[in-house]
């Protein structure tokens, strides 16, 4: 039985195609997927993203409990701010990826992914042991709306969001006399908020952001743009770019891994040992050198010998050209501006290794 | 005649009409661009390749995937249009005239036929 999210009737009601995503019916898009990507990187877009996990964790070992799940420092995670996690096996192979939030002194936050939810939760209560901690899944209560772009923050502001808030921080507040959670954090490469809020007001929500969204250009956005959005900023998918058998230092993660980290942590041993000799393999951004279109699972090819595979894949609107991200072998020619060969349906495609993201990470906008 | 009257479509989303001495065009039905999305990108045959009824011979480019598009009888591939692999969204627009694809000069028989269907037959196996 495929879930519906609380906005399931509206995103009919807006011609949305609705498509089976992680057990979801969820919007893949609702005009198309190139017109509701501009209207992010230009304007203001809203998403529903309320298939994602919400999971609470408090109680008197939370902190130690965190610790040990994630390979980032959660004793440095302060009141309000939030974190970019992985969780990773003993092996260091990634389970999920997540945001931390602190939200009060023993009391924290995850968002994970509406996939792995199951998983999840599974692994985090084999890990309890010994801890005194409450693990607790809300996902079925809340609902979560994103509102990003760069006039995201102006529209919020004009809905009586106090928009003094810095990147990746957490608080209460209040959307149209809405109660809810307004983190400034996304999954776009632009500015903007993810709005928390009960299930019981997101259609209220959702309706009070696009009108007053109009004059802003605002527009529903469906889960295709999100993926061409995240693209672009070479954000990780899970399930893509991300799972069992890949480390954060694989993923070209080890930016988000502390190395004088003091608490042990599944997949520590393996981890650091990766950080300090080296990956068999490496994620790399990719561009198409002709009008192929790389996608998941294509094979990539260096002086004709097969060294890895592509995760991610697709036409990055903004760019106009075609951009992928993918692992292949970690030797040292392999890198930014070598040019490799994927396999597009039995021929041989140049691309070029390039840095990323693909495009220029935005700055907040602040108003005074 | 409105085109719709005129063409037959296969189960897998491609049509196909008479011009004239046995030679058919070829393209994706309206159903099947708008299940597509954004197309961005084609990949047709050259003029002169052969193909057996159900092989594939071009393949569509969306943004979210690439899929196969398959041969609706035998034939030899005629003409291609050059217009809209050059600019692909002509097929979002106008799939039936300016988005046809390629024409084919068909070589089976009759019975290559039979399972093709008229539009309104198409439309009502959809639902």
């Amino acid at each position: 039985m495929t879930k519906e999210t609380f906005l399931h009737d509206k995103h009919v009601a807006l011609g949305a195609r609705m498509v089976d995503f992680a057990g979801w019916s969820m919007p893949v898009q609702y005009t198309s997927i190139i017109e509701e990507h501009k209207t992010v990187r230009e304007n203001v877009g809203l998403f529903d993203v309320s298939h994602m996990g919400e999971v609470f964790i408090s109680g008197k070992d939370s902190l130690e409990f965190l610790n040990k799940i994630v390979p980032q420092d959660i004793s440095k995670l302060v009141y309000e701010k939030a974190i970019y996690c992985q969780l990773p096996n003993k092996n260091g192979g990634l389970i999920d990826d997540l945001i931390i939030y602190k939200l009060g002194l023993l009391e924290y936050l995850i968002i994970c992914n509406a996939a792995r939810i199951d998983e999840d939760l599974n692994w985090m209560v084999r890990n309890k042991k010994g801890f005194e901690v409450k693990i607790d899944n809300q996902s079925h209560n809340y609902s979560l709306l994103a509102v990003q772009g760069p006039k995201a923050a102006e529209l919020l502001h004009t809905m009586g969001l106090d928009i003094n808030q810095n990147s990746f921080t957490i608080r209460p507040a209040k959307v149209a006399g809405i109660k809810l959670l307004a983190s400034r954090t996304g999954y776009t490469g632009e500015d903007g908020f993810e709005l928390l809020v009960e299930n019981e007001f997101s259609e209220e929500l959702f309706d009070r952001i696009l009108e007053a969204g109009k004059p802003f250009g605002i527009k529903p956005i469906g889960l295709g743009a999100r993926d061409t959005l995240r693209l672009e900023a070479a954000l990780h998918l899970y399930g893509n770019d991300l799972d069992e058998n890949t480390t954060p230092v694989e993923a070209g993660l080890s930016w988000s891994v502390p190395k004088d980290k003091i608490a042990d942590y599944n997949g520590k041993k393996a981890i650091m040992n990766q950080i300090k000799n080296g990956t068999e393999k490496k994620l790399v951004g990719l561009k198409m050198l002709d009008r192929g279109i790389a996608r998941h699972g294509y094979e990539i090819f260096y002086k004709g010998e097969n060294i890895g595979v592509i995760t991610s894949g697709g036409i990055s609107p903004m760019l106009n050209a075609n951009i992928a991200l993918g692992y292949v072998k970690n030797i040292e020619e392999i890198c930014t501006g070598a040019i490799v060969q994927i396999m597009i349906r039995e021929k041989l495609h140049d691309a070029e290794i390039v840095k990323r993201p693909f495009i220029t990470k935005r700055n907040i906008v602040k108003i005074n | 005649m409105s085109i719709t009257e005129k063409i037959l479509c296969a189960k897998t989303h491609e049509f196909i009409y008479e011009n004239e001495n046995n030679i058919y065009t070829a393209g994706l039905t309206d159903y099947a661009v708008e299940q597509l999305g954004d197309i961005v990108f084609l990949e047709l045959p050259e003029a002169g390749t052969e193909f057996k009824k159900g092989e594939t011979f071009a393949t569509v480019e969306s943004v979210k995937a690439a899929s196969e598009i398959y041969m609706p009888i035998s034939g030899k591939i005629t003409e291609v249009n050059s217009a809209v692999a050059d600019s692909p969204e002509i097929l979002n627009e106008d799939p039936y005239e300016k988005g046809w694809l390629v024409k084919i000069e068909r070589t089976g028989d009759d019975t290559e036929l039979s399972d093709l269907m008229e539009y309104e037959d198409y439309k009502e196996d959809l639902e």
